[in-house]
């Protein structure tokens, strides 16, 4: 089975066009599993980059726990937060990285309903990319209460004093809608991990690791039954995750627009965060594409193709949001609220105004230089952009929570936020934690969805609509 | 263990007390054992364990071994239970008779104010306990309320830092040591009549205290009795030496007097008797719907440092405080003072200004006072002496009486000439009692080294201050709700003040000290003012039922005891005698300097109140710090910048008076006399405690060549330091926060709306203030009517609120509200659960105007109770719910703090406990972990702990307790009945609470007044405090009344 592969200039006019530059080089079906079981199975595929990604995530994870047990015996009070700023930097980090989250169940559920096939080579890793970004951000709203031991207060469980929730309440909503997400998430990586969990198990050599594979695949053979059942579990979990990718961050919007700060009440947000939410996911995942296919010598799977269409669509999300920061301003100087405007005018002219016109920098122009085709097959800026976005899309959360709580109604109680040592330690604490736990990911998983780029090469050989359910392929994937 | 090592390990109390006699100095022990040192404790100390635990060799037959086995387990049992201490406690056998658990009780007292004057306390007693004091509605210096400064002394008795041994050269001893030393020290001093023997004290209006002290000096002939405090009413006694030739003391009766002019007086904050003034002011100026123009009074400040007054004022002129002199004799002149002539050199405002208020006092002649300042030279005193006395308010709204306190005299020479005997070696003993002379004399006399020439120097007092450390002796004081006394309020009427609790330490007071030292040894505080009393028209021949002094107690007030009035009159010569005004020529470099007594902390001695220092100052809303304060124009002159929005530091200035130098942080504040400094004093203090030690000391700008005021280079040299304030902002910006006019606006339009859709917006009075014509999606709450229907609301009246912050103390003491400290309050987190707004307004895009003119306005907020409260929805967990009666109630237990509710509120009232608050100041000054500070807890409010959210609910322990008695007695509550903390302290009687139902009660017609209206209610929260505009009263000849109305 050594069938030459087009290559993707698109030479080979045999190859449909929507497959076209989603795989480079010459493979086989083997190759294919052979090279990205490896990085799994071989420590050697491992070298220096790994390790000192993993060491940074391992010292600031164990920050992460440090500033955590300090805020256990201490109170959120070691945080910058103050009256009249009630939420800071735990919320706006809690937004960022639930943001980061959305672009993975986007590329894996919206993009596989649209049959997207170019989503095969990322879909895996940005899908463990959403679910380490939403144990990010759990942390932050629990551990930014007052009081953490008792937050579970917030579920609606049985107990003895029959008090429930306040449903009127949109934190109360927040839990339904992140916890919804971080089930439903788990579930489908963990269903798509399966097939590959059996490759793995029957290439594994070490009997600890063959027993591990085994017990996580469930018992895959790669029957055709399995493969049916599979691929409508796929389905209907991409039918369910789907709106979750609209309905979360609209419901952690309106935690502000339901509020009535000035700056928050507005109805422009859930469309708003949705777009910036996926923006800032797209970014995250450039930015964890970039190393991973340089490290792991992975150009072949994640083509320049592949980082084209990302950027793509992360200029496209970006122009939505900048949009709505053109709509932001443009309703609050038309609403004729002397609240509402005297806000506007402060987050632009204020003492706050640098975040506010650093923000526009980073979301609203710094992704205009994506329309530019050379730019976009640069890895390095494309790194770099989106490194960019994501500082905007932080900023955005910043002028959004502090800056319009230090000025709302009353100038008597205007205040003013200063965050401390400790709000940043704990922002590095989750990247720690995400680093480390991606790269332990990378480490022990295949990161790049190994059947369903064998099933991506069968579509290089049998064309277009090869909508493979026969017994062949499930044989030749069960190799 | 065998028995005959058991015996050597008794600790030998006799052992212990020898080691203790040989050491020197402090020491500190965790037991007994290690104090005495005993062979067995440096062994288990050496071993760590003790031998007991340390059987090893255990012979053990099955059945011991069960037996030792099922006690383990039962025992392990019960150590997973709740550890309780066990303690043994002795219940009552026999109830004390007014006794009821958990019900407080109050006594009527008195306590000292600043000035040394007494006020008529209420003192609530939780169990023993102080909690609160509150003033007493029959004592005339108090009549119901009290100011910030004297609640906060309730948190003064349980200070861990006050002084609670007798030390003598810091090693312990005791009251009998202290007497055996002095016994026969003065019986030595009785040779020469006491000649080496000097008293000095802060001024003293006790009279049973005064008689000591005259006993003493009849026994010492030759010993002398200095009375001296920083802060002290010098000029008043200059001035009456000078204009009656004798001590006489003046006392205003403003709720006589129509017009008011304060010459640089502070009637409603500094100035002695100010809770009083305040009461009466207020008395004269509340605008109703149906008030006319002719009702109001109307106040004239000419302000030199900003007070409150002037911002209260009708017609304020600001001007330095040197330029005070000149219009006072400006209005000397224009009124006819015989011998004063016109000065030349008023400046056009100045001279409009007495032009318009003369002719305005000439026409209220007898109902007309003129007051002098505290703080203005004798002069100043001797011209409104003798306008009141050509205006014919003498008699009137004036009173001159016999002086109240103890020998009158100038303490400022008294002072420099005590220093010169301790110089020359004169003194061979000197009694402090109380004061800080070390910290506060004037610089240039030198007070510590001349301390150190006295051989035998005893200290007493409340602290071991600066002073008591320079000390041999240090003798702890009691404070005045832990002993016996007596003082007389400023306009003499004396109280007497009972102890609520047995002393905490082994102190004494004054009085006993003195008697004791007289030989008395064993009188009690009672006996001496009981017998001071007997002698005093109170016969003590009804024991056990001494009833004519048991209703002193009762009522608090001695009655007839007022200071009798003496006919005087201004001696002409006086006035020809006045120095001519002084020229201070200040420009450039060269400022004035105008000192004051810190307006929380005083000079000083109240600098380790945590509750004082915590409490927002004037105008500048800055805590835990002394500023200088300085007109924004000057201190652009003087290329100091001006502070800027959200940056913390501030600008910090040298200043030399006289080669002395002091440094302090500027801040700006609109409205200050060009070319001055106003420079508060107290702080800086290096001995003061735990807390107290903060700030700048500028004491050393005070010196006895010098006045108040004086003139002084000041320097920037670009250094900072961060101040800590609780409000940054103070302008309006265009909002409907505060509304405000004139009297003649209101007669014109009587809503005060500052423009047509706001006015639109509020429906008048039918809706009470809170918009309710504003769209609902539910209906109204359907009340049934009857007279138990509680919807509970406020009314606070700005035109009567001073701005005096005894509202914040009051709902500290009673809420349990923590303080947090500098740097908490630097991040934003002050807890104070209401907040005077200060704001200040100007003619529209007039920056000049705010600079120099500001109007100045204050707007207490607290918690609005709004019907339709923004924080409740947006509570994950319910804990903040609406009462059926209205209040927006805060339920601790329930709070998980997310602070979503806080965010959502738009008055930013609700105050989060970022930290374990309670725990920030239960430590002294030894770093000791202390508990005394829980006992001034009021039981009926829930201590708040870490992580949740609080704020004000009308204080609803106090509406639940008279909701109890009322259901008791089968009836409604009464309108009155429940008072606010707030409402209770308030002088001017601004904060009203009742039943909004009620339409016989006194808040709803307030409620109903046209000028009500409800904070931010276009936000359709239906706030249930609503606020009475501030209505002033100016004079149209001196301030056109050119303020534009938007249409």
């Amino acid at each position: 089975m050594s069938n030459s592969l087009p290559d993707s200039s698109g030479s080979n006019h045999l190859v449909d066009p929507a497959v076209a530059g989603m795989m480079e080089g010459e493979h086989t079906y083997e190759s294919i599993t052979e090279k990205l079981t490896s990085i799994v199975l071989r420590q050697d595929r491992h070298g220096l980059p790994w390790w000192i990604m993993i060491g940074i995530g391992f010292v600031l994870y164990n920050v992460l726990f440090s500033v955590i047990l300090k805020l256990l015996f201490t109170g959120i009070g070691m945080f910058g937060n103050n009256e009249p700023v009630g939420w800071g930097w735990p919320i706006i980090n809690f937004v960022w990285w639930i943001g980061i989250g959305h672009a993975g169940t986007l590329i894996s559920a919206f993009l596989l309903l649209m049959r997207q096939n170019w989503r095969n080579a990322i879909n895996r890793f940005a899908e463990a990319m959403t679910i380490f970004a939403v144990v990010c951000a759990g942390i932050y709203p629990l551990l930014h209460t007052g009081r953490p031991w008792c937050a579970y207060w917030l579920f609606p469980y049985p107990n003895i004093l029959a008090m429930w929730p306040q449903w009127r309440s949109p934190l109360l909503w927040d839990v339904f809608a992140v916890s919804t997400y971080a089930s439903v998430s788990v579930l489908f990586w963990f269903i798509g991990l399966i097939p590959d969990f059996a490759s793995l198990r029957d290439r594994s050599e070490n009997i600890l690791a063959k027993k591990t594979f085994a017990c996580l695949c469930l018992g895959w053979r790669g029957s055709a039954e399995h493969w049916r059942r599979y691929e409508v579990a796929s389905l209907i979990l991409a039918g369910i995750s789907t709106p979750l990718v609209l309905s979360v961050h609209s419901i952690i919007s309106f935690d502000f627009s339901v509020g009535i700060v000035p700056g928050w009440h507005t109805t422009i947000s859930p469309p708003y965060f949705v777009a910036g939410a996926v923006y800032a996911g797209f970014a995250m995942v450039i930015m964890l594409a970039v190393p991973l296919r340089k490290w792991y010598h992975l150009e072949e799977y994640i083509t320049q193709k592949h980082m084209d269409w990302m950027a793509k669509l992360m200029l496209t999300t970006g122009l939505i949001v900048f949009y709505g920061y053109l709509m932001e301003l443009f309703y609050s100087y038309l609403s004729g609220d002397p609240y509402e405007i005297a806000m506007m005018h402060f987050r632009q002219f204020g003492p706050y105004g640098w975040a506010y016109w650093l923000l526009i920098c980073c979301n609203g122009v710094t992704p205009q230089l994506l329309w530019i085709p050379r730019i976009r097959r640069s890895n390095s800026a494309l790194f770099i952009i989106s490194v960019v976005v994501s500082i905007g899309m932080w900023l955005e959360r910043y002028v959004i929570v502090v800056v319009s709580l230090t000025r709302d109604y009353l100038p008597s109680s205007w205040g003013y936020f200063t965050n401390t040592m400790w709000d940043a330690l704990m922002y590095l604490g989750t990247m720690g934690q995400f680093i480390f736990l991606f790269f332990m990911f990378v480490r022990v998983m295949p990161m790049i969805n190994v059947f369903e780029m064998r099933e991506l090469l069968h579509k290089f050989h049998h064309g277009h609509g090869a909508h493979t359910e026969d017994a062949t392929h499930a044989v030749e994937a069960a190799e | 263990m065998p028995k005959d090592k058991n015996e050597n390990n008794t600790l030998d109390l006799a052992a212990i007390r020898e080691k203790l006699s040989q050491s020197r100095g402090k020491r500190y022990w965790r037991t007994l054992e290690e104090l005495a040192e005993t062979p067995e404790f440096m062994e288990a100390l050496h071993n760590e364990v003790p031998q007991a635990a340390r059987t090893s060799d255990l012979h053990l037959d099955r059945k011991q071994f069960l037996t030792l086995g099922a006690a383990s387990l039962a025992l392990a049992g019960l150590s997973g239970c709740r550890y309780l201490p066990q303690k043994k406690l002795v219940p009552y056998v026999v109830q004390p008779e007014i006794q009821i658990p958990s019900i407080p009780l109050t006594y009527a007292s008195s306590m000292p104010d600043p000035w040394g004057y007494g006020v008529g306390v209420l003192a609530t007693s939780n169990e023993g306990r102080p909690t609160k004091l509150d003033g007493n509605p029959s004592h005339p210096a108090s009549m119901g309320a009290l100011d910030a400064i004297s609640q906060a002394q309730l948190i003064a008795l349980y200070d861990p830092d006050r002084a609670q041994l007798v030390t003598q050269q810091s090693s312990t001893a005791s009251w009998s040591d202290f007497y055996s030393y002095a016994q026969p020290l003065l019986e030595g001093f009785k040779k020469d009549g006491g000649a080496g023997l000097r008293f000095l004290t802060p001024t003293i209006t006790s009279p049973s205290l005064i008689q000591q002290m005259q006993n003493a000096l009849q026994l010492y002939p030759n010993a002398k009795w200095v009375q001296y405090e920083p802060v002290n009413r010098r000029s008043a006694y200059l001035a009456a030496m000078a204009a009656f030739g004798r001590p006489v003391h003046t006392v205003y009766n403003i709720s006589k007097a129509k017009r008011i002019l304060c010459l640089d007086a502070d009637i409603l904050l500094t100035s002695p008797n100010s809770v009083r003034y305040a009461h009466d002011f207020a008395d004269g100026r509340r605008v109703r719907g149906t008030t006319v123009k002719a009702d109001l009074n109307r106040l004239y400040v000419v302000d030199s440092a900003p007070s409150i007054t002037g911002a209260m004022a009708d017609n304020r002129l600001s001007v330095r405080a040197s330029q005070v002199q000149l219009i006072a004799q400006a209005v000397a002149a224009a009124v006819g003072v015989n011998g004063v002539s016109a000065p030349s050199g008023l400046d056009a405002d100045a001279a409009k200004f007495v032009s318009g208020l003369v002719s305005d006092l000439q026409a209220h002649s007898a109902a007309s006072v003129v007051i002098p300042g505290e703080f203005q030279p004798a002069a100043v005193h001797v011209l409104a002496h003798a306008i009141n006395e050509k205006l014919g308010n003498v008699g009137v709204s004036v009173q001159h009486v016999e002086p109240v306190t103890a020998q009158p005299a100038d303490p400022k020479a008294e002072m420099a000439a005590l220093v010169q005997e301790m110089n020359q070696g004169t003194v061979q003993m000197l009694l402090i009692l109380g004061g800080n002379p070390l910290f506060d004399t004037p610089a240039d006399l030198d007070f510590a080294s001349a301390l150190v020439k006295v051989t035998n120097r005893v200290y007493m007092g409340q602290y071991e201050n600066e002073t008591a450390l320079q000390c041999e002796w240090q003798l702890p004081e009691s404070h005045f709700l832990e002993a016996w006394g007596d003082l007389r309020a400023f306009d003499g009427t004396a109280s007497i003040v009972q102890p609520l609790i047995e002393p905490l330490y082994d102190t004494r007071s004054a009085l006993e000290m003195i008697a004791a030292l007289l030989g008395d040894g064993t009188a009690e505080g009672y006996h001496l003012v009981r017998s001071y009393w007997e002698n005093h028209g109170f016969s003590d021949n009804q024991e056990p039922f001494d009833f004519d002094f048991k209703r002193l107690l009762y009522e608090g007030v001695v009655p007839n005891t007022a200071a009798k009035p003496v006919a005087v009159t201004v001696n002409p010569g006086s006035i020809s005698a006045l120095p001519a005004p002084a020229t201070v020529q200040a420009g450039g470099s060269s400022l004035e300097i105008m000192l004051r007594p810190d307006p929380t902390i005083w000079d000083g001695r109240f600098a380790n109140n945590g509750w004082l220092q915590e409490l927002p100052k004037p105008f500048t809303k800055v805590t835990w710090d002394n500023v200088a304060l300085i007109s924004p124009l000057t201190a652009a002159r003087m290329n100091v910048p001006i502070n800027k929005e959200g940056a913390y530091a501030s600008p910090v200035v040298e200043i030399s008076v006289g080669g002395s130098t002091a440094k302090i942080p500027v801040w700006t504040v609109p409205g200050h006399p060009e070319d001055s400094l106003t420079v508060y004093l107290g702080y800086g203090r290096t001995d003061a405690g735990h807390i107290g030690n903060v700030g700048h000391n500028v004491y050393p700008l005070l010196n006895t060549k010098n006045g108040w005021n004086v003139l002084g280079t000041v320097d920037y040299k670009g250094e900072g330091y961060d101040i800590a304030t609780t409000q940054h902002h103070h302008l309006m910006e265009g909002r409907d926060i505060v509304r405000s006019g004139s009297i003649a606006q209101f007669m014109k339009d009587k809503r005060m709306a500052p423009d047509k859709d706001t006015e639109e917006a509020s429906a008048g009075a039918a809706d009470m203030g809170r918009n309710l014509q504003q769209p609902n999606m539910y209906p109204g709450f359907e009340w049934d009517g009857s007279a138990y229907d509680y919807a509970w609301g406020l009314s606070i009246d700005l035109s009567v609120c001073i701005g005096c912050s005894a509202c914040l103390i009051a709902c500290q003491s009673e809420n349990n509200i923590p303080v947090i400290g500098k740097n908490q309050v630097m991040r934003g987190r002050h807890m104070n659960w209401i907040r005077i707004d200060t704001y200040y307004e100007s003619v529209p895009g007039e920056l000049e105007t705010y600079m120099t003119h500001p109007k100045v306005y204050f707007q207490p907020v607290t918690c609005m109770q709004c019907e339709q409260a923004p924080c409740e929805p947006v509570c994950p967990v319910g804990a903040t719910m609406h009462s059926v009666e209205g209040i927006n109630q805060m339920v601790y237990n329930r709070c998980v703090g997310t602070r979503y509710c806080s965010n959502n509120c738009p008055y930013k009232v609700r105050r989060f406990n970022f930290l374990n608050y309670n725990n920030h100041f239960n430590r002294d000054r030894f770093g000791r972990n202390v508990t005394t500070l829980e006992m001034a807890f009021n039981p009926d409010v829930t201590v708040r702990s870490r992580g949740v959210m609080e704020k004000c609910m009308f204080c609803i322990q106090r509406i639940d307790e008279v909701r109890q008695k009322a259901k008791i007695e089968n009836r409604p509550v009464r309108d009155g009945e429940i008072i606010t903390a707030c409402q209770q302290a308030c002088p001017t009687n601004a904060i009203v609470f009742g039943n909004i139902n009620d339409t016989r009660a006194k808040v709803t017609s307030l409620k109903q007044q046209p000028h009500n209206y409800g904070l931010l209610a276009d936000l359709n929260t239906r706030p249930r405090l609503t606020y009475l505009a501030r209505i002033t009263n100016p004079n149209e000849t001196v301030t056109p009344d050119t303020e534009p109305k938007n249409e």
